[in-house]
């Protein structure tokens, strides 16, 4: 079990309030992702939770259990951390061990979990090395190896895999997302990058400044943003924003069309010229200037199309995705 | 020129300078050991000059040992460099096979598991023969030799003042390395003791807190007599009372206590020291790494003994190492403590002599010179390559 909710939790760090009251929960198995910009607070929760932050009020229950008082090492949730935080004179087994150690476990029963996560991690040829001896990535396994062998009720991962190359990244979240298919706990992870988000979540929660934007499954908030702020930080490249004529011609303040929602045509009712080209090979990314609309549009093509710096470009808006908000930002249905 | 020559040539008046810097002194004090060279004899007038023809062979050790003769002298000074040679090169080997042995993994198993609790522990075996002799036999089998008795000083005192250093260092490093009101000046209060002069220093103690009449001690003791007369005096409690005695206050200038006056004034000149070296490392201490031992259920002293200590282990060899060299060469506060009585060691002895035996004062520091190099070898070489990795 691990479910995880919080109650009217506020955080403040003297006369500066960063975490306004706030309601949330999560369910058990639940994968939840908190991404938000950076300083918006999506850490500072993830401590709360853990313990290692204590609430200025409200409540943390964990399994229906008052957990707010209770220390970070007794609420049986494991954390990753972004620098992996290993200790750095112990070898692996030792790092892993160290909270089964801590615990008074047998040494038998020790190297039987040692032995098991190393196995699902692909570290047993590393067991008696020490972390400086380790790449980026099998630290990184490393330290969800010790978080494992706890048997938490909940992952915690903060930010884990900032620190990593691209390629490395990419190879994580899917071992990460694999993870927690087989084992099937409840993970909590913190992110500022939305593709992570994306790819990982079952349920996303959207942050700015201490506040929670918007909850739900990852296409939830790419179809239905709740207001600007989500429209603009999910989905990638960002979503257009249009005010004005186009704007009030369809009842709203603000219209918001992602770039994939944007067909060039031969003929349209918008028409600009190419700025800048981004060729990914399967698709093409065009920055599209003077269009009167935005001071710049992005639109996807689908493909390798040709079009160089100053053409002249057409292009046809899908009425069905439109995003429409009003004046104070949020969305009309 | 090849590529080389040219750098070598340039290099060279410095490296030449610095080994006449060497050899020249250790040549003459070798050279004045094996002579005959005091300063004022009225009856041998030749022996005050330096020259070969006053040449006394192994005399001069022989008389710094406290033993008549090159062979028993020899045959004295070879048990313990026999012991320590064996402990150095048995060690040594045991070591570099553990280091030096390649990839294979049966030897990086070991390596990994080749602590510093291991080192310090191997440190301390090869040194015990070393110590033990001098301190179970050095008496026994040598007489009246000062030599030994210094020797044995010398290892006491430097031992106490870095065990009583380190330890003190790291609780006030720990305890001073968090955020309160007045830290700033807290933490200059507890640097200034390394700036005053070492014989101040000792004057101070010896003088101003020590003193058995007129120092703190002897004030205290003397205000804690007045009190416990005062409550034999008392009614009702006075019966209990007068059972207690009157407490003594301690000499420090006699012979049994003069070493432990050196030990604690040294030890409060060092410790700030030692407190500043480990502060300065504990706030490079990983905070995220104590976050993660507290989430994996370590207590406060579970996350000192198994995350701040190994974090401290380096600058502790730095602090062993640097204080090792220093106090090897105490002079100042043995002058002033006592002048020798009681807490002689080896650079005081080389002192003594050298008030008119030349010759005796050289073969002393010839064999300080190989006490020095004992622990020299196994502290630089060993403690420090182990740290490196």
């Amino acid at each position: 079990m691990g479910r995880i909710q919080l109650e009217n939790v506020t955080k403040s760090f003297g006369e500066t309030q960063v975490i306004p009251p706030l309601d949330l929960s999560i369910e058990d198995g639940e994968f939840a992702v908190f991404v938000g910009p950076s300083g918006c607070g999506k850490s500072t929760l993830l401590r709360l939770i853990a313990g290692l932050e204590e609430t200025t009020s409200g409540r943390v229950l964990i399994d229906d259990e008052d957990v707010t008082l209770v220390s970070p090492s007794k609420r049986g949730l494991s954390m990753v951390f972004q620098t992996y935080a290993l200790y750095p004179h112990m070898t692996v087994r030792k790092n892993i061990a160290f909270p089964m150690r801590m615990a008074g476990l047998s040494e038998a029963e020790q190297n039987k979990r040692i032995m098991a996560a190393a196995d699902s991690l692909n570290l047993t040829d590393y067991l008696d090395r020490k972390p400086g001896q380790l790449s980026g990535g099998q630290r990184q396994r490393v330290a969800i190896g010790r978080a494992i062998v706890r048997d938490p009720k909940a992952f915690l991962f903060d930010e884990p895999l900032s620190n990593l190359d691209a390629a490395l990244r990419v190879g994580m979240r899917i071992e990460i997302t694999e993870m927690h298919t087989r084992m099937g706990t409840t993970m909590i992870y913190v992110t500022h990058d939305q593709v992570e988000a994306m790819t990982m979540a079952d349920k996303i929660v959207v942050l700015q400044a201490g506040v929670i934007e918007q909850v739900g499954s990852p296409l939830d908030l790419y179809r239905a943003p709740r207001n600007l702020f989500v429209a603009g930080f999910i989905g990638s490249p960002k979503m257009n924003f249009i005010e004005g004529d186009e704007a009030a011609k369809r009842g709203a303040q603000t219209i918001g069309i992602r770039p994939e929602h944007i067909d060039v045509v031969d003929s349209g009712p918008w028409t600009g010229t190419v700025g800048v080209a981004e060729h990914l090979g399967s698709d093409t990314f065009f920055h599209i200037h003077g269009t009167g609309l935005a001071d710049i549009l992005t639109v996807r093509a689908v493909g390798d199309v040709q079009m160089s710096h100053g053409d002249t470009i057409h292009l046809c808006p899908r009425e069905g995705d439109i995003h429409r908000f009003d004046a104070a930002g949020l969305r009309l249905s | 020129m090849s590529d080389r020559r040219l750098p070598r040539l340039l290099q060279s008046p410095a490296v030449i300078l610095l080994l006449i810097w060497m050899i020249v002194p250790l040549g003459m004090t070798l050279y004045f050991s094996f002579i005959r060279y005091v300063l004022n004899n009225l009856r041998r007038p030749e022996w005050t000059t330096p020259s070969f023809s006053n040449w006394r062979g192994w005399g001069n050790y022989d008389f710094v040992l406290g033993v008549k003769g090159f062979w028993p002298a020899a045959f004295d000074l070879a048990i313990p460099l026999a012991l320590i040679a064996v402990a150095v090169i048995a060690g040594g080997a045991a070591l570099k096979a553990y280091l030096d042995a390649g990839p294979r993994d049966l030897v990086r198993r070991a390596r990994a598991h080749l602590g510093l609790g291991h080192v310090i522990a191997y440190f301390m075996l090869a040194l015990l023969p070393m110590i033990g002799f001098v301190f179970f036999f050095g008496d026994v089998s040598f007489g009246t030799g000062k030599f030994w008795l210094a020797m044995k000083n010398s290892l006491f005192i430097v031992g106490s003042i870095l065990f009583l250093t380190v330890t003190l260092g790291i609780l006030i490093a720990v305890l001073i390395n968090r955020v309160f009101p007045g830290r700033g000046i807290v933490r200059v209060m507890l640097i200034s003791p390394f700036f005053v002069m070492p014989a101040v220093n000792a004057v101070l103690w010896i003088n101003m807190i020590l003193d058995p009449v007129l120092g703190l001690q002897g004030l205290a003791v003397a205000g804690i007599n007045g009190v416990i007369d005062s409550l034999q005096t008392a009614p009702v409690v006075g019966s209990f009372f007068s059972l207690w005695p009157d407490l003594e206050p301690i000499s420090f200038r006699a012979t049994q206590t003069s070493a432990y006056a050196v030990i604690i004034m040294v030890t409060w000149q060092w410790t700030p020291f030692a407190v500043l070296i480990l502060m300065t490392s504990l706030q490079s201490e990983d905070q995220q790494q104590k976050e993660a031992a507290i989430l994996d259920g370590a207590g406060a002293w579970n996350q000192f003994r198994f995350l701040t200590l190994p974090h401290l282990a380096r600058p502790i060899a730095i602090v062993v190492m640097i204080q090792a060299i220093f106090h090897l060469s105490l002079y100042a506060e043995i002058e002033i403590v006592s002048r020798g009585n009681g807490n002689k060691n080896l650079p005081y002895l080389i002192g003594e002599f050298a008030n008119n035996n030349i010759g005796a004062a050289s073969a002393t520091g010839i064999y300080a010179v190989i006490l020095a190099n004992i622990v020299a070898i196994f502290l630089l070489r060993m403690i420090g390559k182990t740290l490196m990795d």
